[in-house]
């Protein structure tokens, strides 16, 4: 599948913005299944400097150094990415989720620390008592880690209510957790701080997901968002993506941007102004097909 | 023995009597197994037992106040409630012998090539994670683990600083109690103690043989420079600011190298480059000491939630690693959890045996360590893996596991396996006892000492010869958490010949100053310091003016009048409104509103709002303030005291009170004045305090004559208002006539020549404008330039003699007017051309989308 991607960030700022600086996390990655057929981001004030690189995550992460006064920001990035449908994934042979330390640890191997990396909690995903007491209900001793996973995530969307009004960007886990609601962002934190309270390795993903119109309506432009969701570590499979806000396992409608611990390492837009007052932004996502395969 | 030796042997013993006679249970460092003085200990209790104990006490007394007055005890933010941490200087140093100094220096330097090494790995190429050598989630579990860092690190030359607190155990063994690789772990403050202790206790101990610090601290420096890769570099110490509380280690240390002090505001990145914001424009910095935390390093990059570092930092970093000494992401390897790890960690990266163990710390990521702790927790501490610098010991106090027997206990235990990844266990040990000096001789206490260890410029490793000894409470292992702020110098006693030691003055080894620029940061503290001080003075005066004018007594009518003109002077129009009448209040009622203006409750000129502004901005600004100008200040203030008489006195009392505090303010200004560079920063300074004595004076003028008064009242409130205005005695002096109005108007307005008319203090700020460097790139006059001149000439083209003839007061009106609107407009001016005046804000989304599948 092809998916042609327009990520239009619009900001307002009550005063002027005497200048800025901006990491910016909106170029998709190349990965398995995964490849970057045309990317490219405008920036309007055009940014004095502006610089490219890889990060420690191999995200492509970009800084922006904006000079010039300005009370509006614009941000587009278009993308047109190729993915492919994942191998099918057989849950129950995977390995028990309690046994993943005689893998991960064993004494002669060397050990695979970009994946342990992932078991430790992260500023916002470090979890309680009763959060892994939630968790728990999910892993049973010895089952496969996969299975597991899809039960949690599969709970978590029918445990909790999607309210954009719930929370902010500052929300703390705990407070999704207790008060049941909250966006994309919070549930992925939420399985985070589950998986990683039983030592699973699990990441952030953060990206974009083609939504479908209701029957026999026609698409709305600007109606998809960003989205964000997770991915679990098993010995058979390596990472495998599942969408806690859909409570699915993640097949080829979901294009990644980029992969952290959470949201903190792949924030689309973090910045620190001088000046501006209060601000407002509007974000516009389109995720269209542009072809149903490739030819090869 | 010999007579001398006896008579020499007697003093020794008294000083030991109360030493002997305290149960010690482990290793004492004085006396050994037997009873008898260890050598090297010798020279310096003979010297101490040579005096008297009347010269011990003076010498005691005089240590305490000399700390108090370099300021190390003073903690200006803390809370007044709560009982802040004082501290204090012991009369006697730690002295460590020859050999055992010999033994730590090497210690310390291997362990600071492992900790280098180890950095490098974690945030390089990682093998020693992958080989299973420590834990990879021990680390990565640590907050200071700073992802972005990885790549960046390796480049930037190394760990150049690390300190160490060591304590021996009850078996006589050193143990490292804590490794601190973020910052320079509070170096100042031994710095400080040393010089201090030197100049009260120099002679006492130049028997000792200690060495000097000076060789340390130039060879830093040169070490320094070499890294920065210029030989003038620009070279700047990035503190948190003054509200930290190491900030006073921060300014001595700054102080004492000839470094920049800067905070993150003050800088701006680019690229591959740091600037520092100047009066000048954006100046390039070469190298950037960190006094602040790795991750509040970037606001932009590695910590969304804080603004102390400059934005941005990091990826300079990337183009110019070596820019920042220690590099970000250090505080890394001074997690506690890596303790039982380092050994066997010696053996793969150096080859070498570890010479110096940590405490019996363990990890409690493992399951085994939690095994160990929840079947022994009586012999157990709990504390955070990774707890960051804070001041000299003043690590939390720790968690004691023994709770872990209640019915809790269970559910403790899961929090434990929970979080155990960000936890370490440790085990008490005992330590070792010194000697504290006390008014009944020398007293046992257990102590540790902080040891520093920084970089070469050959690339090896060098060891202050000294440190920071501190008092600590039994039984509280481990980390160093001293309760009482007790503090002792310490000196290696070397037996070889003697050299010329412990000279009193370490500032000869100054070397080179880089040059000094204005932040211009300090410019705008410096403004509202010269305005503070100013209207702290006038206050003083106006109140004084009032209560005198009811207490002695000056014919009851046009006295009460004229104290009633001076609160309207201080509250303008408010009075009316606070009175509820426009009728000349009772002397009680003004008594009443005096103390008021004094204490609270009265807007923002009260006396004590204008003192809390002065005293916080003096404190941001102290490192450019004179020792003397500082002192004044704070013996002033430094009265609570002096508050509290001043809430609480009689009238009476509180105009001698008031006399008090203007003498002292007056002595401010004149250290001010006579010790202050004429840069730039005098040039704000001066402005603050013309523009704010230039308004004061219109509002007095203003009040006073404006309706005009009869003539009874007028030369009333014209004697007042020269008093106000301090120019009584040049009046009189120049006419020998009573106050009349034209002539007093030209005094205070036009003339020039008097440093109190209002004249003078436009003309010098017009001069001072003139001085400025000019950044604006626009055409014609900036702002305050053509403010300046406006306000000048008003009050040039003023005809006095015409204005006091007139019946309305009209002219005179309008020309107050014009200077009262435009004054605060130039203050603003000044403000937004030379000031930065903007704060940071976050900037971040949140990412959400609806459900769709």
């Amino acid at each position: 599948m092809i998916y042609d991607i327009v990520h239009k960030t619009h900001y307002r700022y009550r005063s002027t913005v005497v200048q800025s600086l901006h990491l910016v996390h909106m170029s998709p990655r190349a990965m398995p299944g995964q490849s970057v057929r045309h990317h490219s981001l405008l920036v309007e004030p055009a940014p004095a400097s502006r610089q490219d690189g890889i990060d420690a995550f191999g995200n492509i992460e970009i800084i922006l150094d904006i000079e010039e006064p300005h009370q509006e920001l614009v941000l587009v990035a278009r993308s047109t990415i190729e993915k492919s449908a994942p191998p099918p994934i057989n849950r129950i042979s995977t390995s028990a989720w309690d046994a993943l330390d005689r893998r991960l640890l064993h004494a002669a191997h060397e050990r695979d620390v970009d994946v342990l990396l992932f078991r430790c909690a992260s500023r916002l995903t470090v979890p309680t008592l009763e959060i892994a007491d939630y968790a728990a209900r999910s892993f049973a001793p010895s089952r496969p880690v996969l299975d597991a996973a899809m039960d949690l995530v599969a709970r978590i969307y029918s445990d909790f209510k999607f309210d954009p009004h719930a929370t902010d960007v500052s929300t703390p886990v705990t407070q999704v957790f207790s008060e049941r609601r909250g966006v994309c962002q919070d549930f992925a934190h939420l399985a985070l701080a589950c998986f990683r309270a039983l030592r699973i390795p699990a990441r952030y993903v953060s990206g974009y997901l083609h939504t479908h119109p209701p029957v026999g309506r026609p698409k709305l432009q600007g109606a998809d968002a960003s989205h964000a969701w997770v991915s679990v570590w098993s010995p058979e499979y390596g990472w495998v993506d599942f969408d806690p806000t859909n409570g699915i396992l993640v097949r080829d409608e979901h294009v990644t941007v980029a992969i952290g611990r959470d949201y903190d390492d792949v924030s689309p837009i973090s910045g620190v102004l001088r000046g501006g007052g209060e601000h407002s932004v509007t974000v516009g996502v389109d995720v269209n097909i542009a072809a149903a395969a490739t030819a090869g | 023995m010999t007579t001398a030796a006896a008579m020499k042997a007697e003093p020794l013993s008294n000083l030991l009597r109360t030493y002997r006679s305290r149960e010690v249970s482990g290793f004492d460092e004085v006396l050994d197994g037997g009873g008898a003085v260890r050598e090297h200990w010798q020279t310096v209790l003979d010297d101490l037992g040579e005096l008297t104990d009347a010269e011990r006490d003076l010498r005691t007394v005089r240590l305490a106040r000399r700390v108090r007055e370099t300021g190390i005890a003073y903690d200006i933010f803390a809370d007044p409630n709560t009982s802040a941490q004082r501290w204090s200087l012991d009369l006697l140093p730690v002295v460590i012998s020859a050999a055992e100094w010999r033994f730590l220096e090497r210690a310390l330097i291997q362990r600071a090539r492992l900790f280098d090494a180890l950095l490098n790995d974690v945030y390089g190429e990682q093998e020693l994670l992958r080989h299973g050598l420590i834990p990879a989630e021990l680390l990565f579990s640590d907050p200071a683990y700073l992802v972005p860092c990885k790549g960046i690190l390796p480049n930037a030359g190394g760990l150049m600083f690390y300190a160490a607190d060591l304590a021996r155990g009850a078996d006589g063994q050193w143990r490292v109690i804590d490794n601190h690789t973020e910052t320079l772990a509070g170096i100042g403050f031994a710095l400080a103690n040393r010089v201090v202790h030197t100049h009260v206790a120099g002679d006492i101990f130049k028997d000792c043989n200690a060495r000097r610090l000076a060789p340390y601290f130039q060879e830093l420096q040169s070490t320094l420079t070499l890294h920065s890769g210029r030989e003038n570099a620009r070279i700047a110490l990035l503190t948190p600011g003054p509200h930290h509380e190491d900030y006073f280690s921060h300014a001595y240390l700054a102080r004492y190298l000839g470094y920049l002090i800067v905070e993150g505001h003050d800088l701006k990145t680019r690229n591959s480059q740091v600037y520092l914001k100047t009066l000048e424009g954006l100046k390039e910095l070469d190298l950037i000491v960190r006094c602040i935390s790795g991750k509040s390093s970037d606001p932009l990059e590695l910590d969304p939630t804080g603004f102390i570092g400059p934005s941005g930092l990091l990826r300079v970093c990337r183009k110019s690693p070596h820019i920042v000494v220690n590099a970000i992401g250090t505080a890394l390897a001074q997690n506690r959890g890596l303790g039982p790890y380092l050994p066997r960690l010696a053996r793969h990266v150096l080859g070498e045996e570890l010479d110096l163990r940590d405490a019996h710390r363990r990890w409690l990521g493992d399951a085994d360590a939690r095994q160990e702790l929840f079947a022994n927790p009586e012999r157990f501490t709990i504390r955070k893996a990774q707890e960051g610098t804070g001041r000299p010991g003043q690590a939390a106090l720790g968690w004691e596991a023994r709770a872990l027997s209640t019915p809790d206990r269970e559910k403790m235990q899961r929090e434990i396996s929970l979080h155990g990844a960000t936890l370490v266990a440790e085990e008490k040990i005992g330590f070792s006892t010194g000697p504290v000096y006390s008014p009944d001789g020398l007293v046992p206490k257990p102590f540790a000492v902080r040891f520093y260890v920084s970089r070469t410029a050959a690339g090896g490793y060098q060891v202050m010869p000294g440190g920071l000894a501190m008092s600590i409470a039994q039984d509280r292992a481990v980390a160093l958490s001293a309760p009482d702020g007790q503090t002792r110098d310490v000196g290696e006693g070397e037996q070889a010949p003697h050299i010329s030691l412990w000279r009193p003055t370490l500032a000869t080894a100054r070397v080179e100053r880089s040059q000094r620029v204005i932040q211009s940061r300090v410019a705008d503290d410096l403004f509202w310091l010269g305005r503070y001080s100013e209207r702290a003075d006038w206050t003083m005066r106006v109140l004084r003016g009032a209560l005198r004018r009811v207490e002695e007594d000056s014919g009851p009518d046009t006295g009460r009048r004229a104290a009633r003109k001076c609160l309207e002077v201080l509250l303008g129009s408010d009075l009316s409104s606070v009175t509820g009448t426009h009728e000349t209040p009772p002397d009680v009622e003004i008594e009443r509103l005096c103390t008021r203006l004094i204490t609270t409750g009265l807007g923002s000129r009260t006396l004590e709002r204008t003192l809390d502004g002065l005293y916080r901005v003096a404190h941001l600004v102290r490192d450019r303030l004179s020792l003397e100008a500082w002192q004044t200040l704070s013996k002033f203030r430094g009265g609570e005291t002096w508050r509290k008489s001043l809430s609480a006195a009689h009238p009476v009392e509180i105009l001698d009170l008031l006399d008090e505090g203007i003498t002292a303010i007056a002595a401010f200004n004149g250290f001010m004045h006579e010790n202050m560079t004429r840069n730039f920063g005098w040039s704000f300074l001066d402005m603050g305090r013309r523009i704010e004595r230039a308004q004061n004076l219109s509002e007095a003028i203003l009040t006073l004559f404006i309706p005009v008064p009869d003539p009874e009242e007028t030369s009333s409130s014209l004697l007042l208002l020269l008093e106000l205005a301090d120019s009584f005695i040049t009046y009189r002096s120049r006419y020998r006539l009573d106050p009349m109005l034209p002539l007093v108007l030209d005094l205070l307005l036009l003339d020039e020549t008097n440093p109190r008319s209002l004249a003078y203090q436009l003309s010098a700020i017009a001069r001072h404008l003139e001085s400025l460097p000019d950044s604006s790139q626009g055409a014609g006059l900036p702002d305050d330039r053509r403010l300046i001149i406006a306000l000048l000439t008003s009050i040039r083209l003023a005809d006095v003699e015409a204005m006091a003839k007139e019946d309305k007061g009209t002219m005179l009106e309008r020309l107050l007017m014009d200077q009262l609107d435009m004054l605060p407009e130039l203050s603003n001016e000044i403000s937004r051309h030379y000031f930065n005046v903007l704060d940071e804000a976050p900037h971040r989304a949140h990412t959400r989308a609806d459900p769709s599948l």
